[in-house]
């Protein structure tokens, strides 16, 4: 069944039109990824998926559901977990309070706090550090931690690697696709070589709407259809 | 005249005057004395602890919502007069002092309560239609709900036949005999009413420290404080935490009125909502808006130079109702070196 599915979404800042019809969908499963320009859309379409910033019109699915208008936590509540640009963890609360708030009610925090320093060994020797003096490729891998122990579906994941040392990159990505193999992710990525590795498939965004699709394997970073609107 | 007399002669040529300086030093000697220094030490915890419960509940919902609630003073005063009505029916001349604490106690209970009910109410009816316009629309409805409870005090006080602008003496009268009296702490003899209220006021502290700390509310409460979004995100009603919030500062407002119906340099009146209102911001302002830690640094801040300043006006400068303006002189200073307060971080509660 079709995970997600965003039909002809317009989505405004204000009086400012960013989205203008973008439609989507995503399989249970699937790594897709949305490349394009800086400001094109690609991050108010993971917000407009969210509810944070609900479309004006259009229509957002999860499981053929329409959730358009819904409050953001009920969205999370139905599996949708977000990784967001600049990552956005709670500065002032500890590492392990980071992950701890994002355990849905009713879950066992300890074994969600396993599952999150299993996978990031290093967020277990500071689980007591406020989560803001950590540096910035281990605020990622908490991010990452907490989309994790979130018990989701499907992850909005925004500009994983940007910002960090290539090394870090790296292991950002195997994190990424080790937590594909049980969950579906919605990734957006400047970094196009790692967005076709990891990726499925792609959707290419330019000026608010979807403007090409492909198949990842089939295609290459240099691609011309691709280096048309990525090109500055 | 005994006294340093500071008054309309500049500082500078009173400090140059020999006799002037005399006074001074002996009054500094004065002050010095171990006795002296303790007994302003506990005045200072009292006047800090009942900062803090005033200043409080304030924080808190500035700290996760950005309002800046205005009828916080008349949430305190509603505690000041209810906690007083119970306190004054429920307590007969026969009472003793042990039934009397313990009264006090279930009136704090019931104050808590009733005041929780209608900031939750205030917040599902009036506040929540606001949080996505500009904060002067907040100040704007707190401001006027603080008008209608005032007024509406003042009506319901003026029909059972009583001053609201003077204290109310009966629930002043139903304050048990032992925190009347002093207590010896060896060094000096303090009121008990002032180790009453560091008691209460640390017993609060400790209260919200560790429901903010320790239960998944409090990190609910703090991480929404830090990224509404984001943890709305996470599947967190935010909103639902909001009202929880705004609940429970209005709660702890009202348990402060009702510590205050006992002091007698407080006590329960209509004019109480403002006079609390006023340190309570400047409290709130230089720990840092929002952030609880800085309230109750602050507040023992505040407390201690209330105290210090009190004990000089009243024993060596013979110029009265000086002490207020300390805490003014305190946020001034503390606007000019470090606006954001002392444990505040910038953009804290802008959402």
């Amino acid at each position: 069944m079709t995970l997600l599915e965003v039909e002809d979404a317009h989505t405004y800042y204000g009086e400012s039109h960013i989205l203008e019809g973008v439609s989507l969908e995503v399989e249970e499963g699937e790594v897709v990824a949305l490349v394009g320009r800086n400001g094109v859309g690609k991050t108010t379409t993971l917000r407009t998926v969210l509810q944070l910033t609900p479309p004006r019109r259009g229509t957002v699915r999860l499981r053929g559901e329409d959730v358009t208008g819904r409050e953001t936590h009920e969205i999370a509540d139905r599996g949708v977990g977000w990784i967001p640009e600049e990552r956005r963890i709670f500065a002032q609360l500890s590492v392990e309070e980071n992950v701890r708030v994002a355990v849905p009610d009713g879950r066992a925090v300890g074994a969600a706090l396993d599952r999150a320093f299993e996978t990031f060994p290093d967020l277990r020797d500071h689980r007591s550090r406020d989560a803001g003096t950590l540096s910035g490729g281990q605020q990622q891998m908490l991010a990452l931690a907490r989309g994790l122990v979130g018990d989701n579906d499907l992850l909005l994941v925004d500009e994983p690697s940007e910002g960090l040392a290539p090394l870090i990159v790296e292991r950002v990505a195997e994190a990424l696709a080790d937590a594909a193999e049980d969950t579906t992710l919605l990734l957006v990525e400047q970094n196009l070589p790692l967005a076709l590795d990891l990726a499925d498939r792609f959707y290419v965004i330019d000026n608010g709407s979807v403007v090409d699709e492909g198949d990842a394997a089939e295609t290459s970073a240099d691609d011309e259809r691709l280096r048309r609107y990525l090109s500055a | 005249m005994t006294g340093v007399a500071v008054g309309a002669v500049g500082l500078d040529s009173a400090l140059a005057d020999p006799v002037v300086l005399a006074g001074f030093v002996d009054a500094l000697a004065e002050f010095l004395r171990p006795r002296n220094l303790a007994s302003v030490f506990v005045d200072g915890l009292a006047k800090a602890a009942l900062y803090v419960m005033i200043a409080g509940g304030l924080t808190l919902i500035f700290g996760l919502m950005g309002v800046l609630n205005f009828a916080h003073g008349s949430m305190t005063m509603i505690g000041a007069y209810l906690g007083g009505l119970l306190m004054v029916l429920a307590v007969g001349q026969a009472t003793g002092d042990a039934a009397r604490l313990a009264l006090f106690f279930v009136a704090l209970a019931v104050t808590f309560a009733a005041l929780a009910g209608l900031g939750g109410a205030i917040e599902i009816g009036l506040v929540r239609r606001l949080y996505d316009r500009p904060p002067v629309y907040q100040i704007l409805l707190t401001f006027g709900v603080t008008l209608v409870l005032d007024e509406l005090v003042r009506i319901v006080v003026l029909f059972y036949g009583m001053q609201p602008t003077s204290d109310w003496q009966a629930a002043l009268a139903t304050k048990p005999g032992v925190l009347d009296s002093s207590v010896d702490l060896g060094l000096v003899s303090v009121p008990g009413l002032d180790l009453f209220e560091i008691a209460i006021g640390a017993l609060t502290v400790a209260g919200l420290w560790a429901f903010l700390t320790k239960t998944r509310y409090g990190l609910m409460i703090r991480a929404g404080s830090e990224d509404a979004e984001m943890t709305e995100a996470l599947g967190i009603d935010v909103r639902r935490v909001f009202t929880v919030v705004f609940a429970l500062g209005a709660g702890v407002a009202g348990v402060a009125g009702t510590l205050l119906m006992w002091d007698g340099s407080w006590a329960a009146s209509v004019p109480l909502a403002a006079d609390t209102l006023l340190p309570a911001f400047v409290v709130v302002i230089i720990g840092g808006l929002g952030t609880f830690r800085g309230t109750v640094v602050a507040a023992l801040i505040v407390g201690m130079a209330d105290a210090v300043t009190t004990w000089w006006f009243v024993n060596e400068i013979e110029f009265s109702g000086l002490p207020e303006i300390t805490i003014f002189l305190i946020l001034v200073v503390m606007l000019i070196l470090r606006p954001q307060g002392l444990f505040g971080v910038e953009e804290v509660g802008g959402h």
